[in-house]
């Protein structure tokens, strides 16, 4: 069993005396309907697309690229919605129930993947498929049903037809696709529109949109599993665009992910398990208080951003935080399936109960608005959550109108600490009413349209979440450099500037954190391209994932492997998001936090300084003054012929860059698949 | 070179040497800086670093400071060359190179070293020091596993900032001292953890 080691020729890990298992690494086998024609088709992509592009995230770009989808509108039909699990959904790898969902944003502009848990993701691999395009838009609204695969049967047929408008119409083509009428469902809030469909579908897996994206609100969400959101970048908008008020698929489905070596994979997951119990954050914190144990940790640093990012600590924190949710209003705890760490919970406020609030809603409604009223803030999180909504900019976009209202900038406009407000105008929001139809459009547009564009809390039109990056150096050059807009998914550097994970650094340190946060970004490619919680990397390191992603193909991969797939998901997210438009230009923060120091606290007189971070940043990405990867990086990462197809010229190769060039890397390239 | 950036060089160096694992002029440590390498002096005393013992050059290309830099300096650019680590801890701990004279791996039996190593590959090449072979050989083992045993010489340990790969070569250094305290009562072992017999295939 022991391996030679001094042999430089490195032996795949099953031919150490271990008998090869079959391999679980197969060609990705999609769904693709046509909604505009009412047809559907299987494509298959070679194994080599599965290779450096996983599922997910990473097969939603690849995609996303090979459609040219910066060519389209985001809400016109031409858009295409993509749907992916990833590798390890549904093995048994730990917090793996999820899966994303990829399409070009309404509200950024660029290409943008949601990632939800629940069942959803497990039951569509359990059907047999690695991904669906949803494509085309349908006359009227509707809801579109999967079936079992391949029989074109599709469950509870009569059920849908007896509650619903008309009977199920089936898609010309394989899959069993149906699409039915949405007029009894159309309207409907999220919880309902999710229980209806529990009704008239047994065990079928629901993903749904509410009445924001109905309307096209630029922020709306794609639910599942009552509270699990494709949320942030408006892809509820895209859905709502198609008319299609929901996917549903049944749950029958049998086909069992392919795992090649299932023994190994519970050693490791055995392994992983005895990290996430023994690391306090996954093991404690969050299953107890759940996200929002960050809101005192958060204050007491310095970095919560208070009234619209005016302040960067609340005195009416320890109000709002993780403790006071479960004293007050905690109804019980719940997680994905197959998850330990369960940081989701159930809550009651007011007379009503619901999912959340997570961390950065509390914060959204909370601190960025000057609201201390915890049952506000649960309130407006169940008002978004019916009208299937992001939280994050609708507490941010209402911060905003309270800051203009402030400066006399919008007559009659709600003020900080207006704890009705919050739940008015989210409701409002979700209706089209009044001002609500203005921040429907999210903070950047509002705040342009009021004339004072500086004060959207936004990075490329998404609105940032709640951690100050004045406080957090790194963090402004994360929000900065995101593909997808202010986002803390791409790479959260709370871990190593607040909670010491990997290792702590100074937070206040403008230089030396670019290539630690490369890593995290490279990282959490990966993991939403695999597609696993982020939460499970608080106690696991890359090797982990690599060898839960060895046992399920049953072919080695390397962790510094694994890393170089996610750089190139990330470089190809550049691409599209530079074929797009966007330039060095957009990698910005708002003015405040370049030049408005913070009054008092922890962090006071601290500014972000950017432009060096940035520099340093590009020259360790391998891209050019510009933002533009260099040929040399391109070449290295397969990407050459990505570029050229996406008419990105890169500047020329002035530094050298390392890393390897993969075999069969531009075999698999979206331009090559295309052809 | 920022001042933050030679601090914890001064500060990891000064751990090295106290904790026993470097000798007065042993080991080398070094940061990647995008395009660039940060890396000790050849011949610094690593627990008195000061910053002439800190040398910035090219991860590519040389320049007139790579006749300053650390003999092990073409290890540390393949390792880069090969690899996303940001960081290495090249150190000479005693137990852990006594024990790599016996064994082509290190498994260690204390919790520690089983939670965060399950186990450390030991290789070998002709010339040890800088050679390279070396530099041909380690960014294979090290795209596996973050530290790696060169036999009859030492660790090398990546990670993202140099106190992650200093962690390694420590809990590396206190495994194989526990290894070595226990193989002198001469008993078999009580084993304790579920599964321990397929650390060998981590």
């Amino acid at each position: 069993m022991r391996r030679a080691a001094a042999d430089p020729a490195r032996a795949p890990v099953y031919t150490r005396g271990v008998t090869p298992p079959a391999s679980g690494l197969r060609p990705l086998r999609g769904l693709r309907l046509d909604l505009t024609s009412r047809t559907s088709s299987v494509e298959q992509l070679p194994v080599e697309v599965a290779r450096l592009w996983l599922g997910g995230r990473g097969l939603g770009a690849y995609i996303a690229l090979r459609e040219r989808l910066w060519e389209v509108d985001p809400l016109a039909p031409q858009n295409v919605l993509v749907v992916a699990p990833g590798p390890l959904t549904g093995t048994g790898a730990p917090a793996s129930a999820r899966y994303s969902m990829t399409s070009r944003s309404p509200l950024t502009g660029t290409v943008f993947d949601g990632n939800s848990g629940g069942n959803f993701g497990n039951a569509l691999r359990r059907l047999g498929w690695d991904y669906l395009v949803i494509a085309g838009a349908l006359d009227e609204p509707g809801y579109v049903t999967i079936g079992l695969d391949g029989a074109g049967r599709v469950v509870d047929d009569s059920a849908g037809e007896a509650a619903t408008a008309g009977p199920a119409e089936p898609l010309a083509g394989p899959g069993g696709v149906g699409v039915r009428s949405a007029a009894g469902l159309w309207g409907l809030d999220v919880p309902a529109t999710l229980g209806r469909l529990g009704e008239l579908h047994a065990r079928s897996e629901s993903a749904v949109i509410g009445p924001a994206g109905e309307r096209g609100v630029l922020f709306a969400s794609i639910v599942n599993n009552r509270g699990r959101s494709i949320g942030r970048g408006g892809l509820g908008a895209v859905l709502g665009s198609k008319r299609v008020k929901a996917l549903v698929l049944d749950g029958h489905g049998t086909r069992k992910p392919p795992v090649a070596d299932p023994e190994r994979l519970e050693f490791i997951v055995y392994e992983a398990t005895k990290l996430l119990k023994a690391n306090p954050i996954t093991s404690t914190a969050l299953p107890e208080f759940g996200t929002s144990v960050l809101v005192n940790v958060l204050d007491q640093a310095g970095a919560l951003p208070t009234r619209n990012h005016r302040e960067s600590r609340f005195e009416g924190a320890a109000a709002i935080s993780g403790e006071a949710l479960k004293r007050d209003h905690l109804k019980s705890r719940t997680a994905c399936r197959g998850c330990m760490i369960g940081c989701a919970r159930r809550t009651e406020a007011g007379g009503e109960s619901g999912e959340g609030p997570e961390y950065e809603t509390i914060w959204a409604f909370g601190a960025q608005c000057g609201v201390s009223d915890l049952t506000a803030v649960v309130r407006a999180n169940y008002a978004c959550n019916r009208a299937g909504m992001d939280t994050i900019t609708m507490g941010s976009t209402i911060a905003c109108a309270m800051e203009l209202t402030e400066l006399g900038l919008l007559p009659d406009g709600p003020r900080f600490g207006d704890s009705r407000a919050i739940i008015a105008l989210a409701e409002a929001t979700a209706a089209g009413e009044g001002l609500g139809a203005e921040l429907g459009l999210g903070s950047a547009r509002f705040a342009a349209l009021r004339g004072r564009p500086d004060l959207s809390m936004s990075v490329k039109r998404m609105e940032m979440p709640a951690y100050d990056p004045r406080g957090m150096k790194a963090q402004g050059l994360s929000y900065a450099t995101s593909n997808r807009g202010g986002c803390h998914l791409r790479a959260n550097m709370l871990g190593p500037e607040i909670l010491g994970v990997p290792k702590m650094v100074d937070r206040f340190a403008t230089l030396g954190k670019a290539g630690l946060l490369i890593n995290l970004q490279n990282l959490n490619a990966v993991l939403d391209s695999l597609s696993v919680c982020k939460f499970t990397a608080f106690a696991m390191k890359e090797d982990y994932y690599a060898r839960q992603l060895t046992a399920v193909w049953g072919e080695q991969v390397e962790p510094q492997e694994l890393l170089l797939l996610g750089e190139r998901i990330w470089n190809a997210e550049r691409l599209f998001n530079l074929a797009a438009g966007f330039t060095r230009a957009d990698d910005t923060l708002p003015p405040r936090l370049l030049a408005e120091p913070v009054a008092a606290g922890p962090s006071a007189g601290q500014v972000v300084d950017l432009p060096p971070m940035l520099d340093e940043y590009y020259i360790s990405r391998g891209w050019d003054d510009d933002g533009v990867p260099t040929a040399a990086k391109l070449e290295r990462l397969g990407l050459a012929g990505t570029a050229a197809a996406a008419g990105v010229a890169p500047g020329a190769p002035r530094r050298s860059e390392t890393a390897a060039s993969p075999a069969g890397a531009a075999a698999a390239t979206p331009e090559a698949a295309a052809k | 070179m920022s001042s933050a950036v030679l601090e914890q060089f001064r500060q990891i160096g000064r751990d090295l040497f106290v904790a026993g694992v470097i000798s007065s002029h042993g080991g080398n440590l070094s940061v990647r800086m995008g395009d660039r390498i940060v890396i000790t002096r050849r011949g610094s005393m690593l627990a008195r670093l000061e910053e002439r013992d800190v040398i910035e050059t090219g991860l590519d290309e040389n320049d007139a400071n790579v006749m300053l830099a650390s003999t092990e300096i073409n290890v540390h650019r393949a390792i880069y060359q090969g690899t996303s680590a940001q960081a290495i801890v090249h150190a000479h701990p005693p137990y852990a190179i006594a024990r790599s004279l016996m064994c082509d791996e290190i498994v260690p039996i204390d919790s520690e070293g089983s939670y965060l190593l399950h186990k450390v590959p030991v290789v070998h090449t002709e010339l040890t020091a800088g050679s390279k072979e070396v530099a041909e050989l380690l960014p294979r083992w090290l795209k596996e596993y973050d530290i790696v045993m060169l036999r009859g010489h030492g660790p090398f340990a990546i990670g993202h900032l140099l106190e992650e790969a200093y962690q390694l070569t420590s809990v590396l250094e206190m495994s194989c001292r526990i290894m070595t305290i226990a193989d002198g009562f001469s008993e078999q072992i009580k084993e304790y953890r579920k599964g321990s017999e397929r650390y060998e295939t981590w």
